[in-house]
This record gives structure tokens, C-alpha cells and sequence, in this order.
């Protein structure tokens, strides 16, 4: 029953849900409604709320040799890449960090993050130099490692949380009953951190799908991944196609987010 | 620990280091590589060892009003955000509908990279953008110079309110993790005991949320400080935003004057390095309440 | 053990990567061997190879014009595969310098769209690979008596450049709200003070232009700013610049507090009627973004009568192109007539061409006598009669870094109008 005072907090809770659900509503989707005006409208100036004309023609644009849909496999293959490159090194440096304790444990932590907060272009910079003395300046191989560096960074941190607080019982356990090494990290401890890992490579992918500043300098202009298209088109004046590239910017993350969410949550393994 | 088992461990700790280390590495070179261009060593700019240039560049005012505009604007940016997605975690708690539905709203912009969201900041908070448009629509405006200058202007509004929306994003997502899973526990202990909702909050979730919140909060302020993309959209041209400093440095058309970027870089990377620092700190404080 | 026997390989790997890159600069190396052969030895090397073009690639009309009729005709005629690549000048001096520090004798581009302070920057730095222009079959056909395609920014091409168009920087306005814009530096300052928050330029190249031509306009021309950069001159020149900018300082937008970052903004500011004038540095650009949407169907290019400045863009070959022979080939086919009309058309890119139509066979100098101006365009003797030449690169770079510290960074002191 809501009476007295606990009623009033629950009625207003409840209208500050209602507001609250109101204003992120307006404010996610409608500048997402704004891209997809913006890109299917040639010339919208002011005080116009819609486009002088809508047109097809950029989206249209991408089915004949504009530089979009590349962007888009190239981001798509590094993000992918880059998520697994960084989990399978962020797992066992996790796990290695985890044991540690006092000042290494510091170090190594703060040396993980080091390359998430280091200003891309100082971060580009370093790597450009390494890279180009290994051949590969200008190579996507040279900007997937470029991407890995800050994705085993985060990962390594995400992972490190989790391998404070998991329990390695289980593990002894399952040794114990006689199971290799290796049987026991495939059937018994990768299913438990089921969850662990699939945030892990959402966050690997979009470490590496916003990127720009890195892709840029290690890329040398010459990998395009769809940041640098879309910025390319905005510096540009060009907003109608930068409007399609962002759109295509949200929506393969957008539905792994979704999938990956979905594929986690069949697993329900309680954290013991 | 038996004697076997602590060898193990120092080993495995000493490999965990220098494995840290070799992810560290290319900051670690490009921090080289920035010493070394700016003392002229390196680079278009090189001009035999001095530091002239360092000194020079730090002389004046114009490096350090860009410099405390930058940490303001993304000071202000990282606090709107954290507000934003303290509330929104904690009023979309539970696992209502409209909790899941209110969750998925405020994580939407997280794919988009700041880019797209200072775009976005052009044509939407624009003097002629879509604000300004509904304003003439509705009578409240007659030109866009009418409209509040939030584009380019000195005080860096429109790029700190576009930075808050796309990082509350992020920041939603870990503190809705953070009250879903670590807070639990010990806001049912505090529930039997008798406290109301307020005081729970106050005194069991809030000190956990912060202490969880606090890394992502660093890393948030750490990269709208240093974003060139947004800055490149939504600054003014007095104070200049570090990143753009750089930029303009960079592309210099005079060589010699090349190696400030440089310099400007270990300004920002010595802000990197706090934030670093400051990280750390609260992830160690954080730590023990985590298990 | 394990770590100590990774060092080992690391050092091996590093030492050979370092023993590779011992042998000459693959561009310049390249270019050097086919000086004395004869034209079909290029065209045999290029047959079947790639190059990759880095270019600035910000305007889908320029992308269309290559990478949709350059690139199929390459690769029928030479069998060459040409990929373009975005690299603007600083970037390309910076990443190149990066890359002869690291000794990176070949590197991954072959050709570069380069003109003024970058072409003196990385000649400057021994970047480029050259002499060989001269050596295209098309150059016979580059108008040679004109300074504005024979100097780059004053300095000499001499065989490591080869020109690509030429352009002219111009003012746009909107028929509709500026009937009658103003025709002289004179007269856009009185227009200016007439209508205060309406007028401003970018921080960029464009700007510098446009001052540069203010530059001219109060110095007497640009003849007296011709033969290499004189300090004095420049000083004295410069304070008369900052004097009438500092002047109308209230009145321009914003009060002058704050400039947009780049052209691109400017056109949306200008577009959106912010402000009532824009600029480029190319005057057929008001053509080709009309087209695309990007600025109002009532724009309209003018120059002013004190004169607007011309300058010619080229393309170099990097001193570790890994292609050169194709990098050349390339360059010949740029210059070709065939290359140059293409570009020239309105509704392609409206790019003015290097070539001296006089000197083609007939039928080509009709074809480029009857290119059908846009009516948006200013008409080409107009042009011709207010163009000026470039000068010393040097007076573009000190009045850039000189407006930065000045006038950029500089709190207007009468904040009387707070707008």
C-alpha cells in the first residue's frame, strides 16, 4: 500500500521514472532520427525542419564504388579481430596479474592502463614509429596491433577484477578428480567466465571500432576504417554522407551488443 | 603459501610485469619519441639537442589557457555525465520492463565514437542547427544569431553537453553492472536491519557505486581531455584546446616550428599519466570491496 | 629461459629488419636508372604494377573524377592499377620524415597531390625523388609561359613536381540575401561595418589566402612582393593587414572572438545564413557544392577587383615510392589532354586546366574552348584579369603564424558591441 510518506517517495519515484524515461528517449533516438534525415536529405539549410529535397542518392552511392561499405568490412574485420586478439592476451595476464600483490601489482595495473588513457596521438605516434621500422606502417596488420594495445589494456584490467574474485577451488577441484590443465581451463573454467569473456569482447570491439586518432596515424592513410571516412566527410562539409557512415557506424555494434547480451545470458553460472 | 607455490608466484608475477610492461611499451616509446622531438633531437624539427623549444612553448599563456580549458571542459563534461548515469542506473534498477527498456535508451549512443557525437553537436546545438530551427518554428527566434552561441564559443558548452551525452552511455552501463552485482549483498543486510531506502542508499550503495565508478570516471575525463575529433567540431579558436594546439602544431607549415607539437604531447601525456596514477589509486581502494 | 631466448630472436628479428633496408631509396633510385631511356622503358616497367596515389580526399567530386574515370583508363590503357589514398601535406611530410628515420628505403606511396610550403618542405628535406618531369611526353604540352603554373609558390619546380590544375581563390555570396556584394577590399569593409555579425574567415589555408591577397591589395600589388621573402617588406605589410582586421574586429562574427576551424564550416555557417560570404581557394568549388547540396542553389562565386590569387597544385614522387615508372606514368596520363578536359568540366570537378591550348592540335583546343561555363562560375576573363601569382611561400608562413599569435590568440580588447 503507498501511504504517508512512503507513498509520496514512491509516486514521485515513479513520475521521475516517467520523466526520466521521457528525456532518454529524446534524447538517444532523436539524434539518431537526425542521422537518418540528414542522410537521406540534399541541401537542408535553415530554418528548415526537413531537406529542401530527399534523395536516395548517398546511400545509393554505396552500391557503386563509394568508399563506405570497404570502411565498413575494414572496421567489421579489425573490431572482430581485435576482440579475440585481446581476450585470448587478456585473459592469462589477467590471471597472471591477479596473483600478484603490493607494488608489481600496481605496476602491472597501472602499465595496463597506461595506453587506454595515453592521448591517441601520442599513442599513434609511438606505435607509428615501432610499426613502420617492422614494415608495417600502413598495413592493417600494423593497425590491428595498433588497436590491440589499448583493447589488452582495458581487457587486461576487466580481467584482472576477474580473476581477483574467482574462486580457483573449483579449479583444484576438478585437477584433483584428475582433469589436465587443459581440460580443466576448456570444460571448467571458460564456461564459468562465459559472461566475463563475451563483455570482454564487446568491450574489445568497440574499443577498436571508435577508434580514430591510432587507425589514422599507424594506418598512414591508407587503412580506412569507417571513423575516418565519416570524419573525412564531415570535415568536408559533405553531412549527408557522414550521416550514412555514422549510421553504419551504429548498427553492427549495436547488434552484437544485442546477440552477445543474448549468448551471455543462457549461462547462468552463480559467482561463488 | 607452501615454498613451491610462492616461487611460482614471483615468477608468474615478474612475467605478468613485463608482459604489463610490453602492452605499455609503445606509450612508453611514443613518450620517448615526444622527449626527443621536442628537445630537437627527433623529427621534421630536428635541430641539434636543446631546450629551447620546451621552454619556449611552455612560456606561453597561450599553451596554458588552452590547457586548463581542455581539463575544465572535460571536468564539467565527465561530471554531467556522472550524474546522469548514477540516476539512470539507479532509477532503471530492477528488472521491470520499463527498467530494461530505460537501461537500453541510455546506453544507446555508446557505439558511436566521439566523432559522430560532436557531428551530431554541429547540427543539433548549432545557432542554425535543429534547436535553432525548432525555435523559428516556433516564434521564439528570428535569425540564428538570436540562438545561444553554443558552437564554437568560448565557454566550450556545446562541446561539454555533447560529450556528456555520449559518455553518460558508457558510464550507465558499469554503474548498472556495479549496482546489479557488488551492491546486493550488502543493501539486503542493510534492508533487514531496518534502514529505508534513503539511508540504504546513502550509506551502503552510494560508497560502493562511487568506489566502482571512480576508474571509469577517470578514463572518461582522461578522453575528452584529449579527443582532437570533438574539439576539431565544437571548439572556439581562443582559448585553443590542447589536442587542436597540437594539431596546429603539427601541420605547421613553417618545419622548425613542428617540434612544439611535441612538446604539447608530453604536456598532455603528463595529464595521461596522472589520470594514470589516479586510476590506479581508486582501483586499489575499490578492490577490497569488490570481493 | 624461455624470456631470455625470446630476447635473442627479438634482437635477430630487429637486426635483419635493419640489414634489409641497407640498399638505395627505391623512388629516387628508380628515377635515376630511367633518365637516359627512352619513354617506352617507363611504360614497359609501369605495365601490370600498382601505385598508390596519396591524396586529399575530403570532396566526393575529385574522388569521383579519379577513382571513376582515371582509374578504369589506367588500368585499360597502361595496365597500371591506381589506388588513391588520403594524405594531406603536413601529414605526408611528418609520416615521411618518420619513415626516413626509421629507414624505410621503399615505402607504400608512389605519388603525391603536393603544391607550395609542402613542395618546399619536402624538397627542403630531400623527400622527393626527381628531377623527371620534363621527361613526360604530356609536359610539351604544359603552358610554360605562365608563372602561375611554371613557380609554385615562387619556387621552382625544376623536374621534381608535376603540374596537375590550377585554381583561383574566390569569395561566394547568396544572390538572394547580397544582391550587390561589394567589389573591392574597400568596399568589403564598408560592407562589413554595415552588417555587423555577417562576416568571417576559417583558420585555415584559405584564410591566409584571402589575407595574402588583402597583403597585395594595400601593398601595391603583388609584383612588390615578388623575388623572395624580404622581412621588412613583410613587417610593414603585416601591420597594415592586422591594422584593418583589428579595426573591423567588432563587427565581424562573433565579434571576432572566435573563427570557424575550417572551410568546410564556413560553408555551413554561409549556408545556413549565419554569415553572408564564404570562401575557397578554388573558384569553381560554389559549382561542384551546389551539386552535392552542401551550399544553396542561389550561390554565387565573385572576385574582388583588387585581385584574387592563382596557384597551380602538382603532383611529386616520394623518394622511396616503391613504384616510380608507374608513379610517371600516371603523371603523363594526368597531363594528357584527354585527362585535362575531363577534369575541367563543370560537372565533374570544374578544375582549371595547366595546359597551353594553343599548343594542342586543333581539335582538342575547340573541345576546350567550347567547356560550357555554370553561370554560378566567374567568367573566365574575369578571372584572368584579376589573377595574381603566389609569392615566396615564406610570406603564406609567417602571416599564418603571425595571425595565430596576433590576432587568433589575442582577447579582443573593445568587447563594446557583446555580441
Amino acid at each position: 500500500m503507498n501511504t504517508g510518506v512512503a507513498g509520496t517517495a514512491s509516486r514521485s519515484l515513479a513520475s521521475l521514472r516517467a520523466v526520466l524515461l521521457v528525456l532518454f528517449a529524446l534524447t538517444s533516438i532523436g539524434p539518431l532520427l537526425v542521422l537518418v534525415v540528414q542522410s537521406l536529405g540534399g541541401a537542408w539549410f535553415f530554418p528548415a525542419l526537413f531537406p529542401e529535397h530527399w534523395t536516395l542518392g548517398a546511400w545509393n552511392l554505396m552500391k557503386s564504388g563509394d568508399a563506405l561499405p570497404g570502411a565498413l568490412g575494414t572496421s567489421v574485420g579489425l573490431a572482430m579481430a581485435t576482440a579475440i586478439v585481446a581476450c585470448t592476451v587478456a585473459i592469462p595476464l589477467g590471471r597472471a596479474l591477479a596473483r600478484l600483490r603490493g607494488w608489481p601489482r600496481h605496476v602491472a595495473a597501472a602499465a595496463a592502463f597506461l595506453p587506454v588513457a595515453a592521448p591517441p596521438l601520442a599513442l599513434g605516434t609511438g606505435l607509428q614509429v615501432m610499426l613502420i621500422g617492422l614494415g608495417l606502417g600502413g598495413s592493417a596488420a600494423g593497425v590491428l596491433i595498433a588497436h590491440s594495445v589499448p583493447a589488452i589494456g582495458y581487457l587486461t584490467l576487466l580481467f584482472l577484477g576477474t580473476f581477483t574474485v574467482f574462486d580457483a577451488r573449483v579449479e583444484d577441484e576438478s585437477r584433483t578428480l584428475g582433469a589436465t590443465r587443459a581440460q580443466t581451463w576448456r570444460r571448467v573454467t571458460l564456461p564459468l567466465l562465459r559472461p566475463q569473456i563475451a563483455e570482454a569482447l564487446i568491450v574489445g570491439f568497440l574499443v577498436s571500432w571508435t577508434q580514430f586518432a591510432l587507425t589514422l596515424v599507424v594506418g598512414g592513410g591508407e587503412v580506412r576504417a569507417l571513423p575516418l571516412e565519416v570524419f573525412a566527410y564531415v570535415r568536408a562539409g559533405q553531412d549527408q554522407r557522414a550521416a550514412v557512415g555514422a549510421l553504419l557506424l551504429v548498427i553492427p555494434p549495436a547488434a552484437a551488443f544485442v546477440w552477445l547480451r543474448w549468448a551471455a545470458r543462457r549461462t547462468v553460472v552463480p559467482f561463488s | 603459501m607452501s615454498g613451491r607455490a610462492h616461487q611460482d608466484a614471483s615468477r608468474g608475477g615478474l612475467v605478468g610485469v613485463l608482459l604489463a610492461l610490453i602492452v605499455a611499451a609503445p606509450v612508453l616509446a611514443g613518450i620517448g619519441y615526444a622527449a626527443a622531438a621536442s628537445a630537437g633531437i627527433l623529427g621534421a624539427s630536428a635541430d641539434g639537442a636543446s631546450t629551447a623549444r620546451i621552454t619556449r612553448v611552455l612560456r606561453d599563456p597561450a599553451t596554458w589557457s588552452g590547457f586548463v580549458w581542455s581539463i575544465t571542459v572535460a571536468a564539467m563534461a565527465t561530471g554531467i555525465a556522472t550524474f546522469a548515469a548514477v540516476t539512470a542506473a539507479v532509477v532503471f534498477r530492477g528488472s521491470r520492463l520499463t527498467d530494461r527498456i530505460g537501461l537500453a535508451l541510455a546506453a544507446l549512443p555508446l557505439p558511436l565514437p566521439q566523432l559522430v557525437a560532436a557531428a551530431l553537436g554541429v547540427w543539433v546545438l548549432g545557432q542554425s542547427g535543429l534547436l535553432a530551427r525548432l525555435a523559428f518554428a516556433g516564434g521564439w527566434i528570428s535569425a540564428p544569431s538570436d540562438m545561444p552561441a553554443l558552437v564554437y564559443d568560448r565557454w566550450g558548452v556545446g562541446l561539454v553537453l555533447t560529450m556528456a551525452w555520449k559518455e553518460t552511455a558508457f558510464l550507465t552501463v558499469v554503474a548498472s553492472a556495479l549496482l546489479a552485482t557488488r551492491t546486493k549483498a550488502a543493501e539486503d543486510a542493510a534492508r533487514t536491519l531496518g534502514a529505508n531506502g534513503w539511508a540504504t542508499f546513502r550509506r551502503v550503495t552510494w560508497p560502493v557505486l562511487w568506489r566502482g565508478l571512480m576508474p571509469a570516471v577517470v578514463s572518461v575525463f582522461i578522453f575528452v581531455a584529449g579527443s582532437y575529433e570533438a574539439a576539431v567540431l565544437l571548439a572556439p579558436s581562443a582559448p585553443l584546446a590542447l589536442p587542436l594546439a597540437i594539431a596546429d602544431r603539427a601541420a605547421d607549415p613553417n618545419l622548425a616550428r613542428r617540434g612544439d607539437a611535441y612538446v604539447l604531447t608530453l604536456l598532455l601525456l603528463g595529464m595521461a599519466l596522472v589520470a594514470v596514477a589516479a586510476h590506479e589509486w581508486a582501483r586499489a581502494r575499490w578492490e577490497p570491496l569488490a570481493e | 629461459m624461455a624470456a631470455k631466448r625470446a630476447s635473442v630472436i627479438a634482437t635477430l628479428v630487429l637486426l635483419a629488419a635493419c640489414v634489409s633496408q641497407r640498399d638505395a631509396p627505391a623512388g629516387q633510385a628508380t628515377v635515376d636508372s630511367l633518365a637516359g631511356l627512352p619513354w617506352d622503358s617507363v611504360l614497359a616497367r609501369a605495365r601490370g604494377t600498382d601505385v598508390v596515389w596519396r591524396m586529399w580526399r575530403g570532396d566526393p567530386s575529385i574522388n569521383a573524377y579519379v577513382d571513376g574515370w582515371v582509374v578504369p583508363r589506367l588500368r585499360d590503357r597502361y595496365g597500371i592499377s591506381l589506388r588513391a589514398v588520403e594524405g594531406q601535406g603536413p601529414e605526408l611530410v611528418n609520416q615521411l620524415v618518420v619513415e626516413r628515420e626509421a629507414g624505410r628505403r621503399t615505402g607504400s606511396a608512389s605519388l603525391l597531390w603536393i603544391n607550395g610550403e609542402t613542395f618546399g618542405n619536402l624538397r627542403r628535406e630531400g623527400l622527393l625523388a626527381g628531377p623527371w618531369s620534363a621527361r613526360l611526353p604530356n609536359a610539351a604540352y604544359v603552358d610554360s609561359a605562365s608563372p602561375i603554373i611554371m613557380r609554385d609558390f615562387e619556387q621552382d619546380p625544376a623536374g621534381y613536381e608535376s603540374p596537375w590544375g590550377r585554381v583561383q581563390s574566390a569569395l561566394i555570396y547568396d544572390t538572394i540575401r547580397t544582391p550587390a556584394p561589394p567589389r573591392s577590399f574597400a568596399e568589403l569593409a564598408q560592407w562589413i561595418r554595415a552588417h555587423p555579425g555577417r562576416f568571417t574567415y576559417d583558420q585555415g589555408f584559405t584564410a591566409t589566402t584571402f589575407l595574402k591577397g588583402l597583403m597585395y591589395a594595400q601593398g601595391g600589388g603583388a609584383a612588390r612582393f615578388a623575388g623572395g621573402f624580404d622581412s621588412t617588406r613583410y613587417l610593414a605589410a603585416r601591420e597594415r593587414v592586422f591594422a584593418w582586421l583589428d579595426s573591423l574586429r567588432p563587427a565581424l562574427w562573433r565579434a571576432g572572438a572566435t573563427y570557424p576551424p575550417d572551410v568546410a564550416s564556413m560553408h555551413r555557417l554561409f549556408a545556413n545564413g549565419e554569415i553572408d560570404f564564404s570562401m575557397s581557394n578554388n573558384q569553381n568549388d560554389v559549382v561542384t557544392k551546389t551539386r552535392q547540396g552542401v551550399l544553396p542553389a542561389s550561390a554565387r562565386a565573385f572576385v574582388l577587383r583588387d585581385g584574387t590569387i592563382a596557384n597551380s597544385h602538382y603532383v611529386g614522387i616520394p623518394w622511396n615510392a616503391p613504384n616510380a615508372a608507374g608513379a610517371m606514368v600516371v603523371a603523363d596520363f594526368l597531363l594528357s589532354p584527354d585527362a585535362q578536359l575531363e577534369k575541367m568540366r563543370p560537372d565533374v570537378w570544374a578544375d582549371g586546366t595547366v595546359l597551353d591550348t594553343r599548343r594542342l592540335p586543333a581539335a582538342w583546343s575547340a573541345q576546350f574552348q567550347a567547356i560550357e561555363t555554370d553561370p554560378r562560375q566567374v567568367p573566365r576573363d574575369t578571372l584572368a584579369k584579376y589573377a595574381q601569382p603566389e609569392v615566396s611561400p615564406r610570406y603564406h608562413e609567417r602571416l599564418a603564424a603571425d595571425w595565430r599569435t596576433h590576432v587568433r590568440s589575442a582577447v579582443p580588447q573593445r568587447s563594446g558591441s557583446g555580441r
